[in-house]
């Protein structure tokens, strides 16, 4: 039990062994997503009420075993040394139980209460396999239950034996399995080396299993416990192992394979790809179908997006009428223009977006509960790899076409931090949909029949900064140790669990709009009080000011003044760039908040950039708008995915600065034209 | 002895040896890959992960480290 009272159980489970949705399903929207402390490792806990009784929920970090080969596995077995669980679930996936059934065995030895949950029993029955759940408790001496998360019965079980365990401390029976160690030539020796309590909660058994195996962690507390004499006995034992991970497993293996010959029975017998298998892992056609599957999703995340950015552009409206009653009232402008250009603005704004965060989140958790994603990430894994990634972060590649907050939305799905940070950043790179309302437009006003070309330049532009990017910030995010090539399970399909889905989706979007919130309005504030005159005449503001002072140095990179506040704006939301420009050239009005965010330009905007703003400087304002920050909001959805205020910090002045350099070259080679 | 990745598809092999360094050795054991099980390859084409069951289970492997994988030729089907 913890501070607060709460009986604390932790969930353990290979990736794909329907650990999410036994979490959803559980907690709902009481969930809590932070990063584990000192650790780029996404941390998830949870709460529920159950019989009266409160728990906490610890969803642990989806790994392979509890072997040391990484931060996520060094976390698992961290936490459930440090005694803070006081049961630990252990998952496995029915209809690959044979495999699956491995992180029991590697659980095996650890003496904190436990249960098995055999989960997607619904999809092992549809195959024909059977097991028999009270013949594996009797094995094992733990509570085992056989688990489909969309059957609502199968709680009243998993409760049962989650009170069982907690109140018998049940612990796994694994003589058997030391048996098989013992045949292994140094393992015997090596145990009766371990002293007692070597790190609390591991049996000496486990400690010199893992010996055995050479991670490093546990040989060294060994070797710290023991006496100088055990030392050397020790380390030439430890010497004459070879491929000692290899043995353990297969002795894993052997314990598996005896609990299940006479309580699991397997009748499927020949082995072939379904249709959408052999559609989607054809070498031709894998990848269109890949792209295809992504935009029809982009599509279909509009449908649940729309009813909530009808809201947003009806709280837009509101502003207008609003200043005006306001300031009838006798309300002071000032006030009235916070009230009204500031937060309203900012919250239409923001509610507008997250109709989009909404529906991506929901289609493409549902295409990762389904199981899609992970063909989606075989598909584009030797593609991906290139820029140390996985397969799957071509996904929030695609939707950052259409929403760069979307695609942050999208990185959820991605298992490995430090990738997912990475897929953001390079996902910045691309632009959404604002920018290809603006960009092709200002093009075809500047360079007319050249359009395409500078099109076809952008999306250049954007593969080369991808890969510069991923080279820049992939070496810190991605470890080369963690660069191994994939080896992954294609899991089964299975029906999603609706319920659980929804909750999460609901939770999760709450949440972005909580940060989004915060964010915008400090940014939205700030650069209202920068270009706040109460004249109205712009030339009076600090932001005017500011570029004037600084334009020596803007003009390097082919922006004066005027230009460069519409790229400032454009870090803002793309649209605000053209309201920039029309303020300043039309000398009316202020640039606020509420013209950067609805873009609104005067009527003869288009022949006053014409007139006002030579090609070269044109041409640089393009690339620097297209590669700058996205916007405010997929700020937001940044640090709200990354839980990393460095991190978001750190691709934001990238972006900045990339862009002016980018600008700066675009800038040259125009006046090399003309 | 052969490599996994040379291998055609839909033929039926029994694991030998695994080798590259303890990471790999871990991860590979980790799904189910260990000497004396059987796999079936389902898919080996350029470019592209190979795909092999076993026990029960669809893998996706990444080609270079298939390499490390020795298996024997035969074997009932998995």
């Amino acid at each position: 039990m913890n501070n607060n009272g709460e009986t604390v159980i932790a969930l353990l489970g290979q990736p794909n062994s329907g650990k999410s949705t036994l979490f959803n399903a559980l907690t709902g929207m009481k969930q809590h997503v932070g990063n584990w402390p000192g650790k780029t490792v996404e941390k998830k806990e949870g709460s529920f009420v159950h019989n009266g009784k409160n728990y906490l929920v610890a969803d642990l970090p989806g790994t392979y075993s509890l072997s040391a080969n990484s931060d996520e596995e060094m976390i698992t077995r961290d936490y459930i040394a440090s005694g803070k669980a006081d049961v630990i679930c252990i998952l496995a996936d029915s209809s690959q139980l044979e495999r699956s059934l491995y992180m029991l065995a590697d659980y095996a030895g650890i003496t904190v209460p436990c249960f098995l949950v055999l989960n997607m029993s619904d999809v092992a029955r549809e195959q024909g396999k059977t097991v028999d759940a009270s013949k594996l408790e009797e094995k094992l001496g733990i509570p085992v239950v056989s688990f489909t998360a969309t059957d609502t019965r199968s709680y009243d079980d998993f409760y049962k034996a989650l009170e069982y365990a907690l109140g018998e401390e049940t612990v796994v029976f694994a003589d058997d399995l030391e048996k098989k160690y013992s045949d292994l030539d140094a393992y015997d020796t090596i145990r009766s080396a371990i002293p007692d309590n070597v790190i609390p909660g591991y049996s000496k058994m486990w400690l010199a299993a893992k010996a055995v195996e050479g991670d490093a962690p546990v040989i060294a507390r060994i070797r710290n416990a023991v006496s100088a004499d055990n030392v050397k006995t020790l380390d030439t034992a430890l010497s004459k192992v070879n491929k000692g991970v290899v043995a353990t497993g297969e002795c894993k293996f052997a314990w598996i394979d005896e609990l299940l010959s006479d309580a699991a029975t397997n009748r499927q017998s020949k082995v072939s790809l379904g249709k959408f298998d052999r559609l989607i892992t054809h070498h031709i056609w894998g990848k269109p179908v890949v792209v295809l599957i992504v935009i029809l999703g982009l599509i279909a995340s509009f449908i649940p997006a729309l009813p909530l950015m009808g809201i947003g552009q009806l709280i837009g409206n509101i502003p207008d009428p609003l200043n005006e009653t306001l300031l009838a009232a006798g309300c002071p402008a000032f006030i009235a223009a916070i009230l009204c250009d500031v937060i309203l603005r900012s919250v239409a704004f923001i509610v507008q977006m997250l109709g989009f965060v909404f529906g991506v989140t929901l289609v493409f958790g549902l295409l990762e509960e389904i199981g899609v994603m992970a063909r989606i990430s075989y598909v584009f894994d030797n593609t991906m790899a290139r820029f140390g990634l996985q397969g799957k972060s071509v996904m929030p590649f695609l939707i950052s076409f259409g929403c760069t907050m979307g695609g942050a939305a999208g990185t959820r799905v991605i298992d490995n931090w430090g990738q997912k940070v990475l897929t953001i950043a390079l996902a910045w790179a691309v632009p959404c949909g604002a920018a290809w309302a603006v960009i092709p437009m200002l093009s075809t006003l500047f360079f007319g029949a050249w359009m395409p070309l500078i099109i076809a330049v952008i999306l250049l532009v954007m593969l080369l900064h991808m890969w510069i990017t991923a080279k820049v910030f992939g070496r810190s995010l991605v470890k080369a140790e963690d660069r191994y090539g994939m080896i992954m399970e294609l899991p089964p399909y299975h029906k999603p669990k609706w319920g659980a889905l929804l909750r999460y989706v609901f939770g999760r979007t709450k949440d972005t709009f909580i940060r989004a919130l915060k964010v915008v309005l400090i940014v939205a504030l700030a650069f209202w009080l920068l270009s706040y005159t109460s004249s109205g005449d712009i030339s009076a503001s600090i932001l005017y000011k500011l570029g004037r002072f600084i334009e020596p140095v803007t003009s390097f990179f082919g922006m004066r003044w005027q230009t460069f506040m519409a790229f400032i704006a454009s870090s803002l939301g793309k649209e605000g760039a053209l309201g920039v420009l029309s303020t300043i050239f039309t000398g009316a009005g202020t640039i606020s908040v509420g013209s950067v965010v609805s873009g609104v330009a005067a009527d003869n905007i288009n022949e006053l950039l014409v007139a006002n703003i030579p090609k070269p400087e044109a041409l640089a304002l393009i690339f620097a708008m297209t590669f700058n920050m996205p916007c405010i909001v997929a700020l937001a959805a940044t640090y709200q995915e990354t839980h990393s205020a460095k991190w978001t910090a750190r691709i934001a002045l990238y972006y900045t600065a990339v862009a002016l350099i980018i600008a700066g070259i675009a800038y040259r080679i125009g006046l090399l034209i003309w | 002895m052969k490599k996994l990745s040379e291998l055609k598809k839909d033929s039926v092999a029994v694991i030998k040896a695994l080798g590259g360094d303890q990471r790999f050795m871990s991860r590979i054991t980790s799904i189910g890959l260990t000497p004396g099980s059987t796999v079936t390859v389902i898919k080996n084409e350029k470019n592209r992960p190979l795909l092999v069951y076993s026990r029960d289970t669809m893998i996706a492997l990444n080609r270079s480290e298939c390499e490390m994988i020795e298996v024997e030729a035969g074997g009932r089907t998995a």
